[in-house]
């Protein structure tokens, strides 16, 4: 896929953090969730998914989402 | 030196003197005790005073996380916690699902924590990065375990991990359980009162310092062929929508996915297991639970439960109390059983004793955990009744090993007559009755045995062990030696649980034990081989065996509870024949012999701990 934007659907997310640890490994070379630009929200009965301004949407974070919280949705 | 994987640092508290220290972690010890359960166990035996009592100040609490925690890796959040447990009186592990804490705990710095003495109220400990507090809990005292819990995480914001205790935990009943972000048990045996005994009321740690790997291309490409491997597995839809259930069908699919609000996952689990229910209909309708497992919710059920409604409600009830689920029910009915003899008088019973009733096990459950009339005497789980009642009245408890009840049996809740592993792992796991460091191909009933030397060999039996484990395989007098196969389970349990990966059968199978070895090695940049793995498996199962040895217990206290040999009995995994205790005591002898410890007492022998560095 060449071109795509980054779908979100929080109703499946776990919190597993797989995408944030993804994330922040590929951009600090570190494994820390805190330093991800994509930010899962555990607080509620179902989760809540942000990214943060440095976010390029390089699709990494859903690389890493086994359970279809994130997604790649082709553009053009 | 520094290691990747490691976070680096120990944390030691004495609760007693209001201290609190840091020292580096030692690289030299690291390395020969791998790290997480490993190093937890090496760190307990250096702190526990030999002969002290479990709950008082001076027995240690260790906790540790270990080198994969806080990596990508799939299921590495694993919490290990060693100390001295009540209800056995041994030393023990208590493991569980990590949640959020292993991976806050590794970001915050630190590989262990060492928690000592006893503190003057009721406190908790408070991690942020290097900033660490004992605060006043005062206010926590009493509440439940998942309104502790929230009431943890409003002190420092989420996301944090939590590690905390309900009533039981602080009154000390002696089968109270701590719990992981309120929902992952951590402790059969008693370690909720370990935390009780200390005024410790929970810990709660939020770390931003991040985990580095020593070779991150070696790991790029070890874990990308591992999560290929997960995305491939054709059941891997079916265990993430039904985790447990897929194996323990409690109840039909269709009510399960009728309460099923959303499935949790402990940090980097692909295939998470933990459940957030809600009930949809009914007088308990609107009720959410948040739960270890949806099969641990629908448990009551075998216990006699119609409505699944009402089991759900009773397990969120011993939940929030900080209950061990399997020894409530066992002791409560053991207690029905000496009411109905007229052991117990009716004056003492206000609440007549039902396992199929919500209403009496709500009242039970909460006089045990605040210790109120005959509840204070169920509170001491098997011994405190065989106390108040006097030895005579043994005859009708169910089997009882080191104190705790065997969950799976005959006639155990979990019924299975096939002795397997974790059957015979329920006498001799050093913390008594738990099935989760004995599993292996046994797990399933009448599995071939042809299939057998894959997962052995996958589990990094070594070939000569797999010769003396399958006898004359493939002939008609082929035999299975249950006793050695079992050292193997508990050392791949023990690699697992020292790198950090979760044990359970539905993520293990993705790894083997080579493949943990290039890990371990990709991440901390120790070099390692599986024959290096294995000997430090040894040294670290055999070291919690001598912090047991240490203590008097020996082969005398890996006891197998004659009740085992009553009709219906065990039968022989391979043969379905009656299991003889001759043949089992024999199983026993042959895990020592296995281990090389001597087979007729149970203790290492000074020839291996030699050559492990134990002397």
């Amino acid at each position: 896929m060449e071109k795509f934007t980054i779908r979100v659907n929080p109703g499946s997310c776990t919190g597993c953090l797989l995408c944030q640890l993804a994330c922040s490994e590929h951009y600090t070379g570190s494994f820390n969730p805190s330093a991800a630009r994509v930010q899962v929200d555990v607080s509620g009965i179902d989760c809540s998914i942000r990214f943060t301004e440095e976010c390029n949407g390089c699709g990494v974070c859903v690389d890493y989402c086994f359970y279809e919280a994130l997604r790649k949705e082709a553009v053009g | 030196m520094t290691m990747g994987g490691f976070a680096g640092k120990v944390l030691y508290v004495d609760l007693t003197q209001g201290k609190i220290r840091q020292e580096p972690l030692d690289p030299v010890i690291a390395q020969k005790f791998i790290g997480g359960l490993g190093l937890t166990i090496k760190l307990a035996y250096d702190r526990i005073t030999p002969g002290s009592y479990a709950l008082y100040p001076e027995n240690p609490i260790v906790l540790g996380a270990g080198p994969l925690v806080g990596t990508s890796l799939p299921a590495t959040s694993r919490v290990y916690a060693v100390t001295k447990l009540p209800a056995s009186g041994t030393v023990g592990w208590c493991g569980g699902g990590g949640g959020n804490f292993g991976c806050q705990l590794k970001n915050a710095g630190y590989d262990q924590v060492v928690i000592e003495g006893r503190a003057d109220r009721p406190v908790f400990l408070k991690i942020i990065d290097d900033r660490v507090e004992i605060d006043d809990a005062r206010s926590l005292w009493g509440s439940g375990v998942e309104e502790g819990c929230e009431e943890l995480w409003k002190t420092v914001g989420r996301p944090a991990g939590v590690l905390s205790i309900g009533p039981a935990g602080e009154n000390l009943v002696s089968f109270s359980m701590a719990y992981i972000d309120r929902l992952s048990t951590l402790g059969r045996g008693g370690f909720g009162a370990v935390m009780g005994s200390k005024n410790l009321k929970g810990i709660i740690v939020k770390g931003n310092g991040g985990i580095r790997v020593a070779d991150r291309k070696g790991y790029k490409d070890l874990s990308e062929t591992l999560f290929q491997r997960i995305r491939d597995y054709p059941y891997l839809k079916e265990w993430q929508d039904l985790g447990l259930l897929k194996s323990l069908p409690l109840v039909p699919v269709e009510v399960y996915e009728n309460i099923k609000k959303r499935r949790i996952a402990c940090v980097s689990c692909p295939i998470g297991d933990k459940d957030v229910v809600e009930i949809p209909d009914g007088k308990l309708k609107g009720l959410i639970v948040c739960s270890t497992s949806a099969a641990n919710l629908l448990t009551p059920m075998i216990y006699g439960f119609q409505d699944y409604r009402e089991a759900v409600r009773c397990i969120a009830i011993l939940d929030e109390l900080g209950l061990d689920m399997f020894e409530f029910f066992g002791v409560m009915g053991f207690a029905k059983s000496l009411c109905d003899q007229g052991i117990i008088s009716k004056d003492r019973i206000e609440t007549e004793i039902r396992l199929d009733s919500l209403s009496s096990l709500e009242t039970w459950a909460k006089k045990i955990s605040l210790r109120e009339g005959l509840g204070g005497v169920l509170a001491d789980g098997f011994k405190g009744i065989l106390k108040e009642f006097g030895e005579e009245v043994k005859r009708y408890a169910p089997p009882v090993v080191k104190g705790l009840i065997p969950y799976v049996g005959p006639k155990a809740p979990l019924a299975w007559s096939l002795f397997g592993t974790m059957e015979l792992g329920q006498v001799l796991d050093p913390r008594g009755p738990h099935v989760g460091a004995s599993g292996s191909p046994t797990y399933f009933a009448k599995r071939p045995l042809d299939v057998f030397p894959r997962h052995l060999d996958r589990m990094g039996v070594p070939q000569e062990a797999i010769e003396r484990i399958l006898l004359g395989l493939g002939t008609e007098k082929q035999q299975l030696k249950v006793g050695r196969l079992l050292k193997y389970s508990h050392s791949w349990f023990s690699i697992l649980g020292s790198l950090g990966i979760c044990a359970r059968a539905q993520i293990n199978r993705f790894y083997n034990a080579s493949l943990c070895a290039e890990l371990y090695e990709a991440v901390t940049g120790i070099e390692t081989d599986l024959e290096g793995l294995r000997e430090r498996v040894e040294r670290v199962w055999t070291l919690l065996r001598m912090a047991n040895v240490r203590e008097g217990f020996t082969r005398k206290d890996d006891a197998l509870p004659e009740k085992w040999f009553e009709e219906p009995g065990f039968q022989d995994y391979l043969t379905g024949k009656p299991a003889i205790r001759q043949d089992l005591e024999q199983m026993i002898e042959d895990y020592y012999d296995e281990w090389g410890w001597d087979p007729k007492t149970g203790i290492p022998t000074e020839e291996v701990l030699k050559k492990l560095g134990l002397t």
